[in-house]
C-alpha cells in the first residue's frame, strides 16, 4: 500500500517535468518581441543586445530551460514588465480569485450531478431518468460561454437581479454579495460538470446494480435503500475520478467564463497575458494550471487506492 | 466491436468466412442506427445545417459581409430580416448560414487530423510495446496534464491567431486521447491468433498494422472520435470568441457571438443566436455519437 502510494507519487515527477518542457517550448516559439515594453523608444541595437544578454535570452534553449526551471522551483516566476508587478504576486491574487469561483462551481456541479445521477439510476427507465439523461446531454454539449451570455441576458439585462460581472468586494459585501457575484459564473462553469458527473454516476450505478452481489443482498432481504448504499460504495470509484477531473478543470480557471464575467482569476490573467504578449505571466499561469491539474489527478488516484481495496491488489 | 474481437478465435485471417458474416453484422449495425430516434434527429439536424451552409447563397438575397448602417440591430421578426440584423446592419440569418461553413469545418477538421495521427501513434505504440511504446505513450501523457481548452488556448497563443492555427491547436489537443484509445484497442487484439498467424507468415509490421490491426481497432476509435466532434466545435468557436480563431469579416459563429456581446442590452435574443447554433451542432454531434456507440455496441471507447 505505502509502496504503491510512493510509486504513484514517483510517477507524477516525470509528468510534471514533461509539463514544464511542453510549456517552455510552447512559450519559446511564441511570436512577438519578448523585449517589448522593456526597452525605451529610442533604444539602439546595442541597448537591445545588452538587455538580451542581461536577461539571458541569448543562451541556448536548453540552458534557458534549466535556468527557468531553477527559478520556478525557487518560487521565482520573474517580473511582468506589462503589469509592473512580480509574476508570483499576480498569480497568487488570480489563483485565490479562481478558487473562490471554483469552490462554488464544484459544489454546485458535482453535488447536482451526483444527485441527478443517483435519481436517474434508481428511477431507471422512468420519466425522471429520461429527463436527467437529456439534461446531462445538454450539459456536456452546451458551450459554457453561451450559458454565460444567456445568464447575463436573463438575470442582468432583463430581470436586473444580478451584476453582469466583477468579483465580490473583499470587505463590505458579506455572504449575500458573494452569492450575487458568484452565482452566474459558477453556474456557467458548473453546467458541464453537472452533465458529466450525472452521466457517470448513472452509468456506474447501473453497472453495479447488474452485479451478482446485489442479487445476494436482495435475497438476504435488505431494503432498497440499504442495497443502494452498498451499490453506491462499489460504484463510487469512477464517479470520484470524474469529479476530481472536474475540480481540476475548475481550478484551472475558465478563460472564457472568467473573461465574460470580468472575474480576475487565472483564466482571465492568462488571456490578458496572451493579448499583451506578457509571456512571463503566460508561462507561469499555464504552468500553475497544469501543475494544479496533475496534482488533482494524483490526489484522485491516491483517494482511489484508499477507498477501493481492489485496486491495491491489481496494480 | 466486442463481438468482432471475441469471435475471431475460430476465424482465420480472411474475414469472409462462416463464423462472422461481415455483411450481416454491418446490416445489423445499420438497422440499429436507423432505428435510434435521437440519433436520426441529430443526423438530420447536422445534414440540414451543413446543406444550408453550403447553399447559403441560394437561400439568402443578402451579402454576409455588407451591412446597411441604417438598419442596425433590428429585432427578430423584422420585415426582410427574419432573424434581425447585427451591429453593422448585416442580415443575421445570412451570416448564420454562411457562418456554418467555417464553424462546421473548424469543428470537423481537427477530429479528422487527430484521428489519423493518434491512430498511427496509438496502434504503433500498442503493437510494438516495449520501450518504443512506452516513450510514445508517456509523451502523450504529458499532453494529458493540461485541461483541453487551456492546452488549445496555449497552443493557439504560440501559433498566433487564425483558422489554420486553431485547427492545428485543437488537433494537437485530441491526438493524446485518441492515441490512448487506439493503444488500448490494439493491445486487446494483438494477442489473437490471426495476428500471430500473419506475423508467422512473414508479414511486415507496417503490413500487419494496416491489414490486420487497423480494421479491428477501427470501431472503438471511430466512436470515440465521433464523440469529440461536439467538443471540437465548442472549443473552435471558443477560440474564435476569444479572437484567436477565425477573424472578421468572414462570418463564424464564435466570433459573431463575441462581437454581438455589446448588443446584449439592445437586442439580447439576436445576440444569443450564434451560440444557439453552436449548441445545436454540438448536441447533435454528441447524440449521433451516442447512437453510433449503441449501434456498434461499444462499451469501453
Amino acid at each position: 500500500m505505502t509502496l504503491m502510494l510512493l510509486r504513484r507519487l514517483g510517477l507524477a515527477i516525470p509528468t510534471l517535468l514533461g509539463v514544464s518542457v511542453v510549456i517552455f517550448l510552447l512559450m519559446s516559439v511564441l511570436p512577438g518581441d519578448p523585449l517589448a515594453g522593456l526597452l525605451a523608444q529610442d533604444a539602439t541595437a546595442a541597448d537591445r543586445a545588452a538587455l538580451t544578454h542581461s536577461l539571458g535570452l541569448d543562451a541556448p534553449l536548453a540552458v534557458r530551460y534549466v535556468r527557468w526551471l531553477g527559478d520556478v522551483l525557487h518560487g521565482d516566476f520573474g517580473y511582468s514588465p506589462y503589469r509592473k508587478r512580480d509574476v508570483s504576486e499576480l498569480l497568487g491574487t488570480a489563483f485565490a480569485n479562481t478558487v473562490r469561483l471554483a469552490v462554488a462551481a464544484a459544489a454546485l456541479g458535482i453535488g447536482t450531478g451526483v444527485t441527478l445521477g443517483v435519481l436517474a439510476a434508481v428511477m431507471r427507465g422512468r420519466v425522471i431518468d429520461r429527463l436527467v439523461s437529456m439534461l446531462a446531454m445538454t450539459g456536456i454539449s452546451i458551450p459554457s460561454y453561451w450559458i454565460a451570455i444567456l445568464l447575463i441576458i436573463i438575470f442582468s439585462a432583463t430581470l436586473k437581479w444580478l451584476p453582469a460581472g466583477g468579483i465580490p468586494s473583499a470587505n463590505s459585501g458579506g455572504f449575500l454579495d458573494y452569492v450575487q457575484h458568484v452565482a452566474m459564473p459558477a453556474f456557467a462553469s458548473a453546467f458541464v460538470s453537472i452533465g458529466v458527473t450525472a452521466r457517470m454516476t448513472r452509468a456506474s450505478l447501473l453497472e453495479t446494480y447488474s452485479m451478482d452481489f446485489v442479487d445476494l443482498l436482495r435475497a438476504k432481504g435488505l431494503r432498497s435503500w440499504q442495497v443502494l448504499w452498498h451499490v453506491a460504495k462499489t460504484a463510487a470509484s469512477p464517479v470520484l475520478t470524474v469529479a476530481g477531473l472536474q475540480v481540476g478543470f475548475l481550478l484551472g480557471g475558465s478563460v472564457l467564463v472568467e473573461t465574460i464575467f470580468s472575474w480576475p482569476g487565472l483564466g482571465q490573467l492568462i488571456f490578458q497575458a496572451i493579448a499583451a504578449r506578457d509571456f512571463k505571466v503566460l508561462q507561469a499561469g499555464v504552468l500553475v494550471v497544469a501543475v494544479t491539474f496533475v496534482l488533482m489527478n494524483l490526489l484522485v488516484d491516491v483517494l482511489q487506492l484508499l477507498i477501493d481495496p481492489r485496486l491495491r491488489k491489481v496494480a | 466491436m466486442v463481438a468482432m474481437v471475441q469471435v475471431p478465435a475460430a476465424v482465420p485471417a480472411t474475414p469472409d468466412t462462416g463464423a462472422v458474416a461481415p455483411r450481416s453484422y454491418l446490416a445489423e449495425v445499420r438497422t440499429r442506427f436507423l432505428h435510434n430516434r435521437a440519433g436520426m434527429i441529430a443526423v438530420s439536424a447536422l445534414v440540414l445545417l451543413a446543406v444550408a451552409a453550403l447553399v447559403a447563397p441560394l437561400l439568402s438575397p443578402y451579402d454576409p459581409l455588407i451591412g446597411n448602417a441604417t438598419r442596425r440591430l433590428l429585432p427578430i421578426g423584422s420585415a426582410g430580416h427574419p432573424l434581425g440584423t447585427d451591429e453593422q446592419g448585416r442580415d443575421m440569418l445570412t451570416r448564420l448560414l454562411y457562418g456554418g461553413r467555417l464553424s462546421l469545418l473548424t469543428g470537423m477538421l481537427p477530429v479528422i487530423v487527430s484521428t489519423v495521427i493518434g491512430t498511427v501513434i496509438g496502434a504503433t505504440a500498442g503493437y510494438l510495446g516495449g520501450p518504443v511504446g512506452a516513450v510514445l505513450m508517456r509523451t502523450m501523457d504529458m499532453l494529458y496534464a493540461f485541461p483541453a481548452i487551456m492546452l488549445a488556448i496555449a497552443i493557439s497563443a504560440s501559433l498566433g491567431p487564425g483558422v489554420t492555427n486553431s485547427v492545428l491547436a485543437i488537433s494537437m489537443v485530441f491526438i493524446a486521447p485518441i492515441s490512448r484509445v487506439a493503444e488500448a484497442a490494439t493491445r486487446r487484439v494483438i494477442f489473437l491468433e490471426y495476428i500471430e498467424a500473419a506475423r508467422l507468415s512473414g508479414a511486415s509490421t507496417a503490413c500487419i498494422l494496416r491489414s490486420q490491426v487497423l480494421p479491428n481497432i477501427f470501431n472503438p476509435i471511430f466512436v470515440y472520435a465521433s464523440g469529440l466532434i461536439g467538443l471540437s466545435i465548442v472549443i473552435a468557436s471558443g477560440l474564435s470568441f476569444l479572437g484567436m480563431g477565425a477573424r472578421p469579416p468572414v462570418p463564424e459563429w464564435g466570433f459573431m457571438l463575441n462581437s454581438l456581446r455589446g448588443a446584449i442590452y439592445v437586442q439580447p435574443w439576436v445576440a444569443a443566436l450564434p451560440g444557439f447554433l453552436i449548441f445545436v451542432t454540438s448536441m447533435s454531434c454528441n447524440m449521433m455519437s451516442d447512437a453510433l456507440r449503441d449501434a456498434l455496441d461499444i462499451k469501453d471507447a
